[in-house]
């Protein structure tokens, strides 16, 4: 028999457009091209912006993780102003990035993975689940069910935290170069005590159990959709008048041995990606080429030292010892759940250390460096931001993204990014079970396809 | 049909190795539809050229929750972001849908249109068929929805993803129909402006609109009008840096320009805005956001306007600006 060429698309619940696209042989998936199909062209947007632009232009990019691009562009603009950050801005940039951290990992769980593992009531947004492998009984079904009403409050009490120092959510405003705009006052450093302790509450008494249920349950998925287990971190949470302490660590996890991420060896390949060196252009820039024969997505493939590595929260509970165990889809989501708790402890006690005062935040004037590059881990893994500048206004700007590690097509060398090499493999045992199971390893890596593309 | 009579069908169709189980779930699915789309809106929601940050602000709905929405206001059928349904399945329920009931159900659409190559920069799904474009789906079933409503300044206006120099080519949603579209637009939009929006719709019909087709119960004023910083403004005392109290006029706002409530509704239960954290407002609510308000940090008489970001071959939208 030969191989079968099978379309999933479109793949729902995740941030934007994906399709893939599999070949399937004796029940197994013997090659997957994932393929997100939407592009904006933000590298070129960013172009002949002032470069302070950067923080509220490039969120626009997500808005499941639009305060982090914020962050990373801040840092970037610290670093070319020179900026000296002070440690009460420290740490309410913190606790903006860790509310965004616990809206997306909250909503990820309960509004987009949920319905992969617990049959939802016969009605929108819900219809046609086809549940073919929901295995809980009657009692814990209905009770997880529920629980998806109980997230929405905990994920708007998030944003609430984000608006409370943000202004608004998505795409908040006073997280910008040289510190925080806004005065953290008594008052509004009490509401935010107590929104976190809600959330907290909630990821104790319903995220961290429905994990554990759902593990339990569905534990065969502790083999399903494994990864060759190269991890990626770019570190997350910065402190340091210069940003530069890192509370989880950056690094390189191979074989279980760490290593540091050399800036220099992170390269993207665009052979199987939708654009082209046109020859009008300076060397080593690109151009869109949406009619490409031999390519399938709009994402680049990137590469440290010449491999694919995977990064989220899985590489950062791995590396930094909070969790021990494998690369498989149920790894992956409770490696999220377990980040989920431990930033929602690490809020409250940076709220304790926060002072109420003044705005804290010192712009310099004057440009000292024309280049920089910035990098933070995202909700999805590492980000990275680099700008080239003239006279305050961006020439270059790039952006690699979480997703782009993750959803890297093939290389030229046809070696697979992170989410194809986990669907490869995947035993399907029959048809109908197709969607259920690729879906649950392909959610599993909490896709972002506008991030992706950009 | 009651869940577990659902549960035995899909479980049935599985066990016969037909499947072609959605054939036999549609009718039902129809059924459910008839019965219910009487007192609540009939909801298509598609997301085409945006960041996804439109579904995000509509989780942060308050007073109506989420959940009281989905109860009480509309039947959410499609979207990419909340249906359980995925792959063809969900493809055959919009189909479905567009076929049942047409001129019955209100399109949402999230994000701009490209309009370059075809529209091949968004394809909302792929099928043995070829790929199917936002350009092709918006124009399909803009024509037989009953209202379209363009969430967020993408759909309504082009928003960042039409930001100069727009190599997709992204237009808003009402400049690839030939309809009214109901532009609610905000970057992200504030739930509140949307859900009201439905809620309009749903309890008196089409709510009163401006110039550029937005409900002018939002709209209706500028961020200027209402601004708790107005004071600061007449007397000329302009903050000398983010971060002041003082009006953030010198500090690049857009709210003399910008039409939203902002001042007083706020963001996230109501929390708060930009200008109350000490920050300009950017003007995301505008036609020709964000380029219109570049540099963002720049007081409104030295911006650039869309020429600002150097780009010269921007679309040119067919209205005039925003006052
Ligand atoms: S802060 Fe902006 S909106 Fe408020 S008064 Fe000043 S210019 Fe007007």
């Amino acid at each position: 028999m030969s191989p079968q060429k099978i379309l999933f698309s479109p793949v729902t619940r995740l941030s934007g457009l994906l399709s893939v696209e599999l070949e399937i042989e004796h029940r197994l998936v013997i090659e997957a091209n994932v393929s997100c199909t939407m592009f904006r062209g933000f590298e070129y947007i960013m172009r002949n912006h002032h470069v302070t632009d950067a923080v509220y232009l490039t969120q626009r990019i997500c808005g499941i993780c639009s305060s982090v691009h914020g962050a990373v562009a801040s840092y970037l603009l610290d670093q070319l102003y020179d900026n000296d950050i002070e440690e009460n801005a420290q740490y309410l940039r913190n606790i903006m990035m860790g509310a965004d951290f616990l809206q997306n990992h909250i909503r990820h769980f309960y509004f987009f993975g949920l319905p992969d593992f617990v049959a939802m009531p016969n009605q929108p947004p819900f219809l046609s689940q086809n549940c073919y492998d929901c295995r809980f009984d009657e009692e814990d079904n209905r009770r997880l069910a529920s629980h998806y009403l109980e997230a929405i409050k905990a994920g708007e009490k998030s944003h609430q935290i984000l608006a409370l120092f943000g202004g608004k959510a998505p795409h908040q405003h006073s997280f910008v170069h040289g510190g925080v705009a806004v005065a953290p006052t008594a008052g509004k450093i009490n509401q935010a005590l107590a929104l976190v302790r809600d959330i907290r509450d909630f990821v104790k008494r319903y995220l961290m159990p429905d994990t554990e249920l759902i593990a339990k349950c569905y534990s065969d998925y502790f083999r399903i959709g494994k990864t060759p287990g190269r991890f990626l971190s770019f570190g997350l949470f910065r402190f340091g008048s210069k940003n530069n302490q890192m509370l989880w660590q950056s690094g390189v996890l191979e074989n279980g041995r760490l290593s540091d991420v050399h800036l220099g060896l992170i390269q993207e390949d665009i052979s199987r990606a939708w654009f082209e060196r046109a020859a009008w252009l300076k060397s080593d820039e690109i151009s869109p080429a949406p009619h490409k024969p031999e390519a399938y997505t709009w994402t680049k493939s990137v590469q440290f030292r010449g491999k694919h590595y995977e990064g989220g929260p899985l590489a950062r509970m791995l590396m930094n010892g909070f969790y021990e165990g494998g690369t498989s889809t149920m790894d992956r989501i409770v490696a999220r759940s377990l980040e989920t708790l431990l930033i929602s402890e690490l809020m409250e006690e940076w709220l304790h250390e926060l002072q109420p005062g003044e705005p804290p935040i010192h712009q310099k004037k004057d440009l000292v460096h024309n280049q920089a590059t910035a990098v933070t881990d995202a909700m999805r893994g590492p980000l990275l931001h680099s700008a080239l500048v003239q006279d305050e206004k961006v020439e270059k700007y790039d952006i690699i993204t979480p997703t782009v590690w993750n959803f890297s097509p093939k290389d030229e060398q046809n070696h697979r990014g992170p989410a194809e090499s986990a669907l490869v493999g995947t035993d399907i045992p029959s048809p109908e079970l197709r969607n259920v199971i690729l879906g649950r390893i392909i959610r599993s890596f909490d896709p972002c396809i506008s991030c992706a593309t950009h | 049909m009651e869940k577990n009579e659902f549960l035995q069908l899909c479980r049935d169709n599985s066990l016969a190795g037909n499947h072609k189980l959605s054939s036999r779930i549609l009718p039902v699915v129809r059924e459910y539809l008839l019965d219910h789309s009487n007192n609540k809106l009939l909801v298509i929601w598609l997301e085409t050229s945006d960041s996804g940050d439109n579904n995000i602000a509509f989780m942060n709905a308050t007073y109506p929750y989420l959940n009281q929405v989905f109860t009480d206001m509309i039947d959410l059928i499609y979207s990419n972001t909340f249906m359980a349904a995925q792959g063809s399945d969900a493809l055959l329920l919009l189909e479905d849908t567009v076929n049942h009931f047409r001129g019955r159900f209100t399109l949402v659409v999230e994000g701009a249109v490209p309009t370059k190559d075809r529209g091949i920069y968004n394809v909302i799904a792929r099928t043995k068929n070829g790929p199917i474009t936002a350009l092709e789906v918006v124009t399909r079933l803009g024509e037989a929805a009953q209202y379209v409503i363009a969430i967020g300044t993408c759909a309504s206006f082009g928003g960042a993803s039409s930001a100069a120099p727009n190599v997709t080519g992204s237009v808003g949603v009402s400049q690839v129909l030939e309809r009214e579209v109901i532009n609610v637009s905000g970057c992200p939009v504030n739930p509140d402006w949307f859900v009201g929006t439905l809620a309009h719709l749903l309890m008196y019909g089409k709510p009163e609109l401006d110039e550029y087709n937005r409900p002018k119960l939002f709209y209706g004023f500028t961020v200027h009008r209402h601004c708790q910083r107005r004071s600061y403004f007449d007397k000329k005392d302009f903050a000398k840096k983010l971060g002041d109290i003082e009006c953030m006029f010198s500090q690049g706002c857009s709210g003399p320009r910008t039409s939203s409530d902002c001042p007083y509704r706020q963001w996230i239960n109501h929390v708060s805005w930009p200008v109350k954290v000490n920050t300009p407002c950017i003007g995301c609510t505008n036609r020709d956001f964000p380029d219109g308000s570049a540099p963002f940090f720049t007081p409104l008489p030295q911006k650039s306007k869309s020429e600002g970001t150097g780009h010269s071959e921007q679309t040119k939208p067919k209205k005039g600006g925003d006052t």
